[in-house]
């Protein structure tokens, strides 16, 4: 009854639900501000994030004639519950240690792709034909991102297993332990063999999160937001809380993945400087990437992510494999 | 994968994020590949030429050049060059650079502008605000020298409305040698920008036989290796003692149309020094003579190509006929030919490519 409890309070509290969302539209806020200030425009206020949202959901929603009423009310709701358990497997180091101590890696990598399948599933129950084209583009994205993403957890979970097991062979799923394990023996962003993994990682993120140049699925002058546009309202608030969930969830992963070390006990101090990670993660992989680049056309983003990250996860694979 | 029904429609526009103005295409595609575009237009129709037939000769110098926003100075140029052709009218020296000189002026901001949407399509959003902060300075250009930043009025019958003091020339060649720099940065990242390159390279093929059978026009032509320009080809205004290279472009994709646009920034800045620097003194404006019964034709390199005016006059101030031919009209017809199986990611990009101008056609 307890461990039920503690359950529904970490995934509306902390770190899931409230914290996630405030800490992701902080993000989300900050990377507009910042990518602005890179454009030499002034930006919109830190908290427009939550403006928009606030906005959108005193609104009227509004639900196409010819939509499938079910999945198209359901699909947002799915992505949003799908994330919001996500982010209370993500382990804060020195502070949290994910649900029940259990934060698998396989759990999170099948929780992942909620977001992109409730775009799906809202595209296709939209009935238009831009949801049409957004839901094939969103399902070759994923295919291209999710490829390296498995290699990326593969070569993480082979590194841990084989340092736990002494050298032999062997696999370490438990996100808490593997966080523990870079404790005691160095972080694996600063590993020789995981460098090309966590390269491969920072590629993966502005897949992931939707971001140029990998906008594909909600390309705003090709398909206008594609699966989005029949959205208004409620359920595009719920989109958007969703994609803030998704930024603390892919940010916090990346984070205890390759740096999950602390600096104090005391967890405040912990809390800021896992933060601040995410922080520095965010700008480097989103904020520089999509002021400095324009839209990869489909095929030439699927080409590019079958290539690039997946060459530098296999690199790392091998490399966990032969050392 | 069966191919037998395999294909539906999608509705572009006539509003949508990538048009700058209303047309409508309906695609039928297959996957993500155009199998046919059918375009229907007529969303901006105003009855332009129908109100010119109604109002004076005066007035319609004011009407036309609201015909369109970016090109509004060529559509009263082209005007006004019809009525002194009809009266046999002779512009004095000095309203001949300076109309050339505006021309040049809007022709500059115009190709940037179009660069910029291309930017923007491709989502590359640094780079559509970098080349619209350099169109800025063009901007102010025309807003301090003729007081407007899209319809400079300067062109009137007979010459030009605003005459502009030494202080203005100096003014414009001080602000060139901030544009120069900053468009020769430009230039180098949409030729080298892999991003850039990658999406417009071979993208929206029109093969020289096509574009010569098409008729097509402007910075259209000269990107598929057409040696065509108005301002070469039956010199007008200042042209003739003005020293420019007409720029061509073999590539034939959009890649080359928009190496030919910013290469004729290049041309358009030096015209707009030797118009500063040779601008003889004297007056800026001829009187009009009686209207008599004739008719006649003029035609101007616009930014988009050859804009072409008719008008006949049957002895009143009224035109008996105003009839006018604008680049995009013959460029329209090449998208058919560069959509051919092209990705619907690329429609908007290729219909950018020929810089459609929508309120001029359908006006």
């Amino acid at each position: 009854m307890t461990d039920t409890l503690l359950g529904i309070l970490h995934m509306s509290i902390f770190p899931g639900g409230v914290f996630a969302l405030a800490l992701g539209f902080f993000f989300k806020g900050l990377d507009r501000r910042l990518e602005a200030r890179l454009q030499r425009r002034v930006g919109p206020p830190l908290i427009q994030p939550w403006l928009d949202a606030a906005k959108l959901l005193t609104k009227e929603t509004m639900i196409p004639k010819t939509a499938c009423r079910q999945a198209f009310l359901l699909a947002p709701v799915f992505g949003f519950t799908g994330m919001a358990v996500c982010a209370a497997f993500i382990p804060i180091a020195g502070v949290y240690n994910g649900l029940f101590n259990m934060g698998d890696l396989l759990v999170i990598f099948y929780l992942l792709p909620i977001p992109a399948m409730a775009i799906m599933l809202g595209g296709s129950a939209s009935s238009s034909p831009f949801g049409a084209i957004g839901f094939s583009r969103e399902m070759l994205m994923m295919l291209a991102y999710e490829t390296p993403l498995l290699m990326i957890l593969l070569s993480v979970a082979m590194l841990v297993g084989k340092g736990l097991a002494g050298g032999e062979w062997g696999a370490e799923f438990s996100l808490l332990k593997i966080v523990a394990w870079q404790q005691e023996n160095g972080s694996l962003g600063l590993n020789p063999s995981m460098i090309p993994a966590f390269i491969a990682y920072l590629i993966f993120l502005p897949g992931t999160m939707g971001v140029p140049p990998f906008d594909i699925p909600e390309a705003e002058t090709e398909i206008i937001e594609g699966p989005l546009l029949e959205y208004g309202g409620p359920l595009l608030a719920l989109f958007q809380i969703t994609s803030a969930l998704k930024t603390f969830v892919v940010l916090g992963l990346g984070v205890a993945l390759f740096f999950p070390g602390v600096i104090s006990a005391w967890w405040p101090i912990n809390l800021l400087w896992f933060i601040l990670k995410c922080l520095v993660l965010m700008v480097v992989s989103l904020t520089l990437v999509k002021s400095a680049t324009g839209r990869f056309r489909i095929d030439q983003a699927f080409r590019f992510y079958i290539t690039v990250p997946v060459a530098l996860a296999l690199c790392s694979l091998i490399l966990v494999w032969v050392m | 994968m069966n191919t037998g029904n395999s294909t539906f429609t999608i509705p572009l526009g006539p509003v949508h994020v990538a048009l700058e103005e209303p047309v409508y295409f309906r695609l039928t595609v297959e996957g993500e590949t155009i199998r046919d575009v059918n375009l229907t237009s007529g969303h901006v129709h105003r009855g332009m030429e129908a109100m010119a037939m109604q109002r004076n000769l005066l007035q319609n110098a004011t009407l036309v050049e609201r015909v369109c926003s970016l090109c509004s100075n060529s559509h009263s140029f082209t005007y006004c060059m019809a009525v002194e052709n009809v009266t046999g009218l002779v512009i004095p020296p000095r309203a001949r650079f300076l109309r050339s000189l505006a021309e040049e002026i809007k022709r500059v901001a115009s190709h940037l502008f179009n660069t910029a949407i291309q930017a923007h399509i491709i989502g590359f959003k640094s780079l559509f605000m970098h080349t619209m902060e350099v169109r800025e300075m063009m901007q102010d250009v025309k807003e301090t020298v003729y007081g407007n930043r899209m319809n400079l009025g300067q062109n009137c019958i007979g010459g030009v409305k605003c005459d502009l003091t030494p202080e203005l020339f100096t003014y414009i060649l001080g602000m060139l040698e901030k544009v120069e720099p900053a468009v020769e940065e430009l230039r180098e990242v949409f030729a080298t920008n892999s991003m850039v390159v990658g999406r417009t390279k071979g993208l929206g093929l029109l093969p020289k036989e096509d574009a010569l059978r098409l008729g097509v026009v402007g910075p259209v032509a000269r990107g598929s290796g057409i040696n065509v320009d108005v301002r070469k080809a039956s010199p007008y205004a200042a042209y003739p003692d003005l020293k420019f290279n007409v720029i061509t472009n073999d590539g034939c994709c959009a890649y080359s149309r928009t190496r030919v646009r910013l290469d004729e920034i290049f041309e358009s800045i030096s015209m707009i020094r030797q118009c500063c620097r040779m601008t003889p003194d004297g007056p800026t404006k001829a009187y009009l003579p009686q209207i008599t019964v004739n008719e006649a034709c003029a035609r101007t390199e616009a930014p988009r190509g050859e804009v072409f005016y008719f008008i006949r006059t049957d002895g009143t101030d009224v035109p008996q006929r105003l009839k006018w031919r604008v680049p995009s009209y013959m460029n329209w017809e090449a998208l058919g030919v560069m959509m051919r199986d092209c990705k619907v990611a690329d429609v908007a990009l290729i219909t950018n490519s020929i810089d459609p101008c929508v309120s001029c056609t359908e006006r």
